[in-house]
């Protein structure tokens, strides 16, 4: 697959920035087009964020790590390196492609390789990269390939992704070529220090891996100005807003921003930018339906939407991140908060998202009725819980005044999987009782990213 | 093995007798009366209509306990079947009622009734078969009734194919696109305007936002309003008995009361006689001027509003209560008391 | 609201519902002598005035045959 013609986030209104910085060699028609509508002086100073896409095709096991014509060589030296530490006695790296007949069980975290520069150039802001605000220059992607970490940690629920059969559509893994990392823990130590070390070395591989396209061709370059977060003079087009709710329960079910819990604080808007280099980073290993991957934070699937129709009939107006509070107070007071700042963004409309179940829920149907209250339009995208055959009401909690609900599938309905010739991550499924690559028969909810809370997936449920 | 099913008709439609009979009570006969006997050439050999029993619509909906009345009554049945109710309030409730009644105590029931009829929320784990909108489709509705009770003879599942509402059972389907851009598409169609769009509905009526409550009666004006058909006698101005797709508004200036013959109910989905003898039972002016005279609220609104709540479409109705508050609010009225039949 | 069928005033989100003793007569009572009809009558109209005075949540039942605390649905 060659080289493919540029897309821009947004089309020229008033002039047409140049596009400065190293020029990248061009054999194959690849095309840099413009910037958005003419920044504002502030933010022709943060500049725009450039995405180098580099397409994965295949991965292989070798000596040292190289990106070739789309052929993913992980050197597993340099790979097992990055989860060097006291913490961990050793790790197992393998690969799986979608297609096979394989399984991977008691996942965790899925990162997508990307790099700003050599040694990490940034990436992952306060967790790997140092602390400092990203969302600018360039950015490097591997795309077609995650790091997925697999195994079990406190607090996890079971996760299953099958590389293939009826399962394959529901994952965003299984469309993925997968460095696995299996782990087994050091004698005597603390389960925090085992899943810190294996957060950060995922973190740390996948910056390791997307340098390798440093000096290749990218795919694709995206070019992504800095988001407005005022209405422009004669800007017509709604303002949107994506509002991603973040778990914040402590240990092994918490996320990261800037490599700090939102546990306390009240609502945040950012750059999407930002997201795009790492500064969300999961460390929520409940709900394997209800999981957003640090992949899905990356790959923001409603910003990406949003992007997709940015400067055509809508604005995108920013992304509003704030925590799901585990008391009702503290809900309310943070879905009140997100529903002012998104006034105070000039917002027209929020897609409200969460991440987890019924005590989620709660956070999105607040969220969305402060919209409503303030005249935002809100959508929010819910999973059902219908009971496995689909006759029970729909959703735990609903709003009570918003009305536009997006359903991202019934978390009970049951799968049947077959069995797979090859499992990763644990030899047994505890929760079905058997052999990790046996024939299983789960509810949906255990297959990781099913009912995908930020949208990725396309299961709903129907009359 | 042919199934004994049991049929549960209305007064009306068991013959007894039309509103002078609704407050009959639960009653059986053996075999299939008024349309069961259509409906049993239509199941053939497969299904036997054993018996039928009926009730009277004001019995049977005002009281829930009459639903395990009628369920004991049909006793040991392989099936019972409810309806077609049409968009009878009254009626559709009763035989959702007894279905879910049927269903809950572990036999198997069907309720046959229009998509729109309130009973439709009360069918519990019971199929509901839907109708045509009148009487005037009962042939087809039969029909439809006659197919759903083939299928559960024959233990097959039953599914929207066979007109069956699918109340609640939601089943797990890929979508063209993933949610997210779902989500853009539905929050683009809110924005221009469709108030309706969800892919999960809150519930089948929407939602009502409380109004703040009145600070002091005594200083409210109020309106009268009501559903009940109460327009001066004759229908001067040709109010609809059914299906109402007006409203209309009488002046109530200079009036302590409603003299019988002076006006009259023509609502056409219950008996009016009793409303007729004394249209204060419909529309209470006259505790109303006493409140006032008393000081107990501020003034009485000048005109009331009306018209027929009788198998009015849902959409229509909430039309009316949209322009009702909105001529309400215009004219300084700050509580309104709808009395509904 | 005054109504008899109850459940539908609830189903459609009615916020204020007194409920009334039939169908045919919302606000009567044909059971009763003409003046304890009217007395009834009364009451409903004095719960109603009590039920559009109290904050309501959702849909809320006031009861006219006794002077009981509003109901919640």
């Amino acid at each position: 697959m060659g080289p493919v013609i540029t897309l821009t986030c947004a089309l020229p209104r008033a002039g047409v920035a140049a596009f400065g910085g190293p020029a990248y060699p061009d054999p194959n028609g690849m095309v840099l087009t413009a910037t958005a509508l003419a920044p504002r002086r502030a933010l022709d100073r943060v500049g725009p964020l450039r995405r180098f896409v580099h397409r994965v095709d295949a991965v292989s096991l070798g000596d040292h790590t190289s990106l070739r014509d789309g052929l993913l060589t992980v050197g597993a030296a340099a790979a097992e390196g990055c989860f060097a530490g006291p913490a961990l006695a050793r790790v197992r790296i393998s690969l799986v492609s979608p297609g096979e007949s394989a399984r991977i069980v008691k996942v965790l975290d899925a990162v997508e390789p990307r790099t700003k520069g050599r040694g990490g150039g940034g990436i992952f802001p306060g967790l790997l990269g140092r602390l400092a605000v990203q969302g600018r220059g360039p950015l490097h992607v591997l795309r077609g390939a995650a790091v997925v970490t697999a195994g079990h940690l406190p607090r996890a629920q079971e996760a299953v992704v099958d590389m293939s059969g009826p399962a394959a559509p529901l994952s965003p893994l299984a469309a993925l070529h997968c460095v696995v990392v299996e782990f087994e823990p050091a004698p005597g130590a603390a389960w925090e220090a085992v899943g810190d070390t294996l957060r950060i070395g995922a973190l740390r591989l996948a910056a390791h891996l997307a340098e390798a396209a440093l000096d290749e061709v990218p795919t694709v370059v995206v070019e992504l100005p800095p988001t407005s977060l005022q209405r422009d003079p004669g800007d017509e087009l709604p303002r949107v807003v994506a509002i991603t709710r973040l778990q914040c329960q402590g240990a092994f079910k918490d996320v990261f921003v800037y490599g700090a819990s939102m546990a306390g604080g009240l609502a945040v808007c950012l750059d999407p930018n930002e997201l795009e280099d790492g500064a969300v980073v999961s460390g929520q290993y409940g709900h394997p339906g209800l999981k957003n991957p640090t992949y899905l934070f990356q790959n923001h699937p409603v910003l990406r939407a949003l992007r997709a129709r940015d400067a055509v009939d809508l604005r995108l107006a920013g992304v509003v991140l704030a925590p799901e509070p585990v008391e009702q107070a503290r809900k309310e007071l943070v879905a009140a908060h997100c529903a002012r700042l998104c006034a105070a963004l000039g917002a027209d409309a929020a897609i409200v998202t969460k991440e987890g179940a019924g005590n989620a829920d709660a956070d999105l149907a607040l969220t969305m009725d402060g919209l409503e209250a303030l005249g935002i339009t809100a959508v929010g995208l819910f999973a059902e819980m219908a009971g496995a055959d689909g006759s029970g009401p729909p959703l735990v909690v609903s709003p009570e005044r918003a009305t536009a609900v997006i359903s991202t599938g019934n978390y009970d309905e049951p799968l049947r999987l077959p069995a797979v010739e090859r499992a990763l991550g644990g030899a047994e499924l505890s929760l079905a009782g058997t052999a990790a690559g046996a024939a299983l028969e789960v509810p949906t909810a255990v297959v990781y990213g099913s009912l995908s809370p930020l949208g990725w997936g396309r299961l709903r449920a129907a009359p | 093995m042919t199934l004994r099913a049991v049929h549960y008709l209305n007064q009306f439609f068991a013959g007894i007798g039309g509103e002078e009979a609704a407050g009959s009570a639960p009653a059986r006969r053996e075999g299939a009366v008024g349309p069961g006997r259509r409906l049993q050439a239509m199941l053939g050999d497969a299904v036997s209509i054993v018996a039928t029993v009926h009730c009277g619509d004001d019995r049977a909906a005002s009281d829930p306990a009459t639903a395990r009345e009628i369920a004991a009554l049909a006793g040991h049945a392989d099936l019972v079947i409810a309806g077609p109710a049409f968009t009878s309030g009254r009626y559709g409730i009763a035989c959702a009622r007894v279905a879910a009644a049927v269903v809950a105590a572990g036999g198997r029931a069907v309720a046959c009734m229009h998509g729109e009829n309130p009973g439709v929320a009360e069918a519990g784990a019971a199929p509901v078969v839907l109708s045509l909108e009148t009487a005037r489709g009962m042939e087809e509705s039969l029909r439809r009734l006659a197919h759903a009770v083939g299928r559960i003879a024959a233990g097959e599942a039953l599914s929207t194919e066979d007109h069956v509402l699918s109340r609640a059972v939601r089943g797990n389907r890929l979508a063209d696109r993933c949610a997210a851009e779902r989500a853009v598409d539905l929050l683009l169609a809110r924005l221009h305007g469709d108030r309706a769009a969800t892919e999960i509905s809150m519930s089948d009526f929407g939602r009502v936002t409380p109004a703040a409550p009145v600070a002091d009666p005594a200083h409210a004006v109020v309106a009268l309003l009501t559903e009940g058909a109460l327009v001066p006698h004759g229908n001067p101005d040709r109010l609809e008995s059914a299906r109402a797709r007006r409203w209309l508004r009488y002046s109530l200036a200079g009036r302590d009361g409603l003299g019988a013959g002076e006006f009259e109910s023509v609502h056409g989905g219950f008996s009016t006689v009793l409303a007729n003898a004394d249209p204060h039972r419909i529309l209470p002016l006259d505790a109303a001027r006493e409140l006032e005279a008393e000081g107990r609220i501020g003034r009485l609104h000048d005109d009331y509003l009306v018209t027929a709540g009788n198998g009015t479409h849902v959409a229509t109705a909430a039309g009316f209560g949209v322009e009702w508050a909105a001529e309400l609010r215009r004219a300084g009225v700050q509580a309104a008391i709808l009395t509904a039949t | 609201m005054l109504c008899n069928l109850v459940p539908i005033a609830l189903s459609v989100g009615a916020p204020r519902i007194v409920p009334t003793r039939g169908i045919q007569f919302p606000t009567g009572d044909p059971s009763l002598p003409p003046a304890e009809e009217r007395a009834w009558r009364r009451r409903l109209l004095e719960t109603a005035l009590r039920a559009v005075s109290t904050a309501v949540g959702g849909p809320t039942l006031f009861d006219a045959s006794e002077a009981a605390e509003p109901v919640a649905s």
